[in-house]
């Protein structure tokens, strides 16, 4: 009997702020587009566990890309990217997503990301809720000081083993050694772009005043962050919903910070109730 | 390890200690180059640790103001540190990162030769969650 997987890889072009990007994708399921995005410095591989979810991928088509510079996403195309410091702007970023999806076709997408995926969730609803049907900020919130940090790139460090322990800590206890060892092995391939990734996060990213012009309502926002997320807390991200108009926000137990890729068994729990609250929501707007 | 604060049960801490990370198959295998010192300031009692090359060569328990050298410190409450050293830490306590961030662990010193070994030691202060802690 066969062992190939369903899930399967492409690549798409990408043209946004006068940049080329080849960007690789991974995708299985059908239904409604589910496009998820990585955390800092990593790529498309936290999302295995989601992307061979059959009772998930059974009702939503699920797309997990390497936003470019990760993974097998390269660098631009069409610029000597080597001569600047790469820092990612809120305004690239989105961007780039809206870039992406426009590019693959896609109809009614739900957003999800986690981390500086969830940061950019949140500034997606801001900015387009006409271009998706809802997005899922995972350990995401408002602002996220403190981690744009010279040691991820420290010259006289090792940068692999300093981007991959360095952030083990995010994750919970509880998840399983396989599983946390893998997402270590992921830092360890990303560290040139993490920092630049966390300019973003910790720098750019800042929705303190912004909360309250979201419409919730064209684009629900159902936020999902553990306990043992020490960079973005439940506190964070319950403040965070509690100001958008509909927010909803959904504490998970004994998980971290990279909550698909430490451990989807306990993930996909929430990720059902958050995508259940997104059908009833889309059920209510379509008979108001 | 049951808490207490007699000098013998610190030494035997530190026996115990200095055991399981030599004994500790991950650090044994990437450890060639893990070599540092540093203290743990426990509020109630203080240690310097000192590795070479993956092998724990020293712990100094209460040493005095000027016995024992050290590049970086980590500094805490002695309840701090009772929550590092229980085998499934609370929220926060899951780390250096996450308590320094989020509870009252300081982090001092020559924090370069921290993330120079990060690796390895942040494998060896979980060590804490079997070996337990002195306070």
């Amino acid at each position: 009997m066969s062992k190939i997987s369903p899930v399967t890889g492409h690549y798409v072009d990408v043209d946004v702020d006068g940049l080329l990007y080849k960007v690789f994708y991974l995708e299985n399921g059908n239904g409604q587009p589910l496009v998820c995005q990585h955390t800092a410095g990593c790529h498309n591989h936290q999302w295995r566990g989601l992307l061979s979810d059959e009772e998930i991928t059974k009702d939503y088509r699920v797309i997990a890309y390497d936003l470019p510079r990760h993974g097998k996403s390269d660098p631009p195309e069409n610029t000597q990217w080597w001569t600047e410091e790469y820092q990612l702007s809120a305004d690239h970023y989105a961007n780039f997503v809206v870039a992406l999806v426009d590019a693959l076709e896609l109809e009614n997408p739900i957003f999800m990301g986690s981390s500086f995926g969830g940061n950019i969730a949140l500034q997606l609803a801001l900015r387009r809720p006409d271009r998706f049907a809802g997005v899922i900020p995972v350990e995401g919130a408002d602002h996220s000081p403190g981690f744009y940090l010279d040691w991820w790139q420290h010259p006289h460090a090792n940068a692999a083993q300093v981007c991959a322990s360095g952030v083990w800590d995010l994750m919970a206890p509880q998840s399983p050694d396989a599983d946390r060892w893998k997402t270590w092995f992921y830092y360890s391939q990303g560290s040139e772009a993490f920092k630049g990734d966390l300019y973003f996060y910790s720098v750019d990213h800042d929705l303190r005043d912004k909360l309250g012009e979201i419409d919730g309502d064209q684009c629900p926002v159902v936020m999902l962050t553990g306990d043992y997320d020490y960079l973005t807390t439940p506190e964070d991200s319950a403040r965070t919903a509690g100001q958008i108009k509909g927010g909803e926000f959904i504490e998970m137990k004994e998980i971290g910070h990279f909550p698909m890729s430490e451990n989807h068994a306990v993930f996909r729990t929430y990720l059902l109730q958050a995508l259940a609250l997104l059908r009833m929501k889309a059920g209510a707007a379509a008979t108001a | 390890m049951i808490a207490t604060t007699s000098t013998a049960t610190a030494a035997e801490w530190a026996d115990a200690f200095a055991r399981a990370s030599d004994d500790d198959p991950e650090i044994q295998a990437h450890g060639k180059y893990f070599t540092c010192s540093y203290l743990l300031d426990m509020a109630e009692r203080t240690f310097v640790v000192e590795v070479s090359r993956g092998r724990v060569v020293g712990v100094a328990v209460d040493p005095g103001p000027l016995e024992v050298a050290y590049q970086f410190a980590l500094r805490a409450s002695a309840e701090t540190w009772r929550n590092f050293g229980v085998p499934v830490p609370a929220p926060m306590y899951h780390g250096i990162w996450s308590a320094s961030f989020q509870r009252d662990l300081k982090l001092e010193g020559d924090i370069l030769v921290l993330m120079q070994n990060l690796r390895c030691f942040t494998r060896q202060f979980e060590l804490l969650r079997t070996v337990g802690v002195p306070v």
